[in-house]
């Protein structure tokens, strides 16, 4: 019994990483149905950049706000510099955001080196309770809360302010609520950088809990991603929320119950929505090419 | 008249190449432009997708590695035989048809980006695939194996190498000047205008897909004879994106271009690779290539052969309009 709970912790725990990643690629695709393949490259810069500084000062804190920080800048500077320019073109953009992702993860390499590096836990997370024989972890409920704080809030902006309004709408109809006077522009500049800054967020919680970052895990985790958006459905935070769940569960189990398959469960899980519900279990917006 | 002209120069360049072993005799050499045939075949498939479908694939690499793996694994369990050989073949072209039918019937159907993602997700559970089945594949570390005696000779293989080269080019250039290949370019160029007029648009995109994988197969395969070692990098992220470079700078939507870029990408990486004894930074080439490819992307999208075509189209537009035509 304990050895489930102690699984679903750590399904959860992934889960929610992967929600950071994948709902700002929901939303930047259900907005401007941009695809941003370069959004794993995000995750690494976050986690490097968190960590590093975490190194130096010995405040986690400060590496999270750092990390967040390095996330605006990076989308601003993407969304001003890469995705603008190509607007309306679809292949072009899936070409280009492609480039942008090796880019950024080799620079990763030039800057820090080409090896691993550790990322301790810092010491206020550090170690684990034990409630009732089930020994749980610090750090992975700190994940889980913070994911789940991240989804509040997201889920609250969405659903009662207007800029979550206008947010929905745009993902509705883009034309419409541009015809309506809103400056879809910067609306979008702002999805993009919140999307980017929860990126970089998810790649410095990474850090501990993996306990070494690697310039390649961008690459790695923005498939989670993928198949997280493609099960939940294009532009549907809700949807990204639960497909999390069930992708980081589903892999924490399989992972236990037969290690082989647990990159391949995901994929099947995937395969299976795209042939039932190609829009996704919470799709909103039309699929057919 | 321009049409024979095209042809005898083509054919001039292919019989050069079949005689430059036997005039300059370089080992170096010979290995890379054999390395370079195989790319463009590779290349080429890719661009019946990107450049003449219109379809983005970011996984090509996982029928690249599929054929590399069934002849690597064939000739190493059933010993160097022509007939091993031929087995792998077959074992490639069965599984390349099967992948590349499935994922295409899956993702086809829906936005580019499905298929795009998808593809990408395939070649990672692939390369995790090839790294845990070790009793199979040996995982990281790869293995060697021996090819048949025949083309151990790296002037043969050179030889092989180019026919290869020329026979899938015809074969191409046949294809997609038949109806079906117009029928490809009309989606690229319109989706719904080419459904509208009553094609099966979804049926075409699927073959256009599974005929690319099966040549990409079979460049794995001669790529991993022309090793005659093979690890999980067959299945790495860094092979697709050449081939996209390749395609991309070369020119999409034609077939010299995958072919030129092909020649380019890979001198280019021979170049950086003796340049990384000078600097630490030129083992970084794949940002040099990243920002390269973003660059192309923006302002260049059509390539070397497609910009000179362009510009070729101008300049007799402007000898007639000199004629007062």
């Amino acid at each position: 019994m304990a050895i489930w709970l102690n699984l679903t912790v750590n399904g959860l725990a992934t889960g929610m990483l992967i929600f950071l990643l994948a709902v700002g690629l929901t939303l930047i695709f259900g907005l401007m149905d941009v695809l941003n393949f370069a959004h794993g490259g995000l995750f690494v810069w976050g986690a490097f950049a968190g960590i590093w500084l975490f190194a130096r000062t010995g405040s986690f804190l400060l590496g999270l706000l750092f990390a967040v920080v390095v996330g605006l800048i990076l989308g601003w500077f993407m969304e001003r510099w890469i995705i603008q320019p190509v607007y309306g073109n679809h292949m072009q953009q899936i070409l280009i955001t492609l480039g942008v992702m090796l880019v950024l993860s080799e620079f990763i390499k030039v800057i820090w080196g080409p090896n691993q590096l550790s990322a301790p836990t810092p010491e206020w997370l550090a170690g684990s309770w034990v409630i009732g024989g089930v020994v749980l972890i610090k750090y992975r409920l700190f994940i889980i809360l913070v994911g789940l704080l991240v989804f509040l809030l997201a889920h609250f902006l969405l659903t009662h302010t207007r800029m979550g309004l206008i947010v929905r709408a745009g993902v509705m109809n883009r034309e419409m609520v541009q015809a309506l006077g809103v400056n879809i522009q910067r609306v979008f500049m702002g999805v993009f950088m919140i999307g980017a800054a929860l990126a970089t967020l998810a790649g410095v919680l990474f850090g501990p809990y993996s306990g070494v970052i690697y310039a390649e895990m961008g690459l790695e985790y923005a498939i989670f991603a993928f198949i997280v958006v493609i099960i939940g459905g294009m532009g549907s935070v809700m949807g990204s929320a639960f497909a999390s769940a069930i992708v980081g569960l589903s892999g924490a189990y399989v992972n236990y119950l037969l290690p082989d398959l647990s990159l391949a469960v995901n994929m099947l899980i995937m395969l299976v929505v795209l042939l039932w519900k190609p829009e996704g279990l919470f799709g909103t917006k039309g699929v057919k090419g | 008249m321009k049409w024979e002209k095209k042809w005898i120069f083509g054919a001039m360049i292919a019989l050069f190449l079949f005689v430059l072993p036997w005039i300059y005799d370089s080992r170096s050499t010979l290995i890379l432009i054999t390395q370079i045939f195989i790319f463009a075949v590779f290349a080429m498939s890719y661009d019946l997708l990107l450049g003449y479908t219109g379809i983005i694939s970011f996984g090509h690499a996982m029928f690249f590695g599929i054929g590399a793996y069934s002849t690597g694994i064939g000739l190493m369990r059933n010993g160097e035989t022509w007939t091993a050989l031929l087995y792998a073949l077959g074992i490639t072209v069965i599984l390349c048809l099967l992948l590349s039918h499935v994922v295409g019937m899956l993702s086809l159907r829906l936005k580019s980006h499905y298929y795009a993602m998808l593809t990408l997700a395939f070649t990672g559970l692939l390369q995790v695939g090839a790294e845990k089945w070790r009793s199979l594949t040996k995982g990281n570390d790869g293995f060697t194996f021996h090819i048949p005696e025949f083309l151990m000779d790296r002037k043969i293989f050179y030889l092989f190498s180019l026919l290869f080269m020329i026979i899938i080019f015809l074969f191409l250039y046949q294809l997609i000047s038949s109806p079906f290949g117009k029928v490809l370019q009309a989606i690229r160029e319109n989706e719904r205008r080419a459904l509208s007029l009553g094609y099966q648009v979804v049926h075409y995109k699927v073959w256009a897909n599974v005929i690319a994988g099966v040549i990409a197969g079979l460049s794995g395969m001669v790529y991993a004879l022309s090793l005659r070692f093979i690890n999980t990098s067959v299945f790495a992220v860094d092979i697709t994106l050449d081939v996209l470079l390749m395609t991309i700078i070369g020119g999409v939507g034609t077939l010299l271009g995958p072919i030129i870029g092909a020649a380019l990408i890979e001198t280019a990486h021979e170049m950086l690779t003796e340049l990384a004894d000078v600097h630490w930074l030129f083992e970084r080439w794949i940002i040099l290539f990243g920002l390269i490819y973003i660059l192309v992307v923006l302002f260049f999208p059509k390539g070397i052969v497609g910009t000179w075509n362009e510009w070729m189209k101008k300049e007799r537009w402007k000898k007639w309009n000199r004629l007062g035509l």
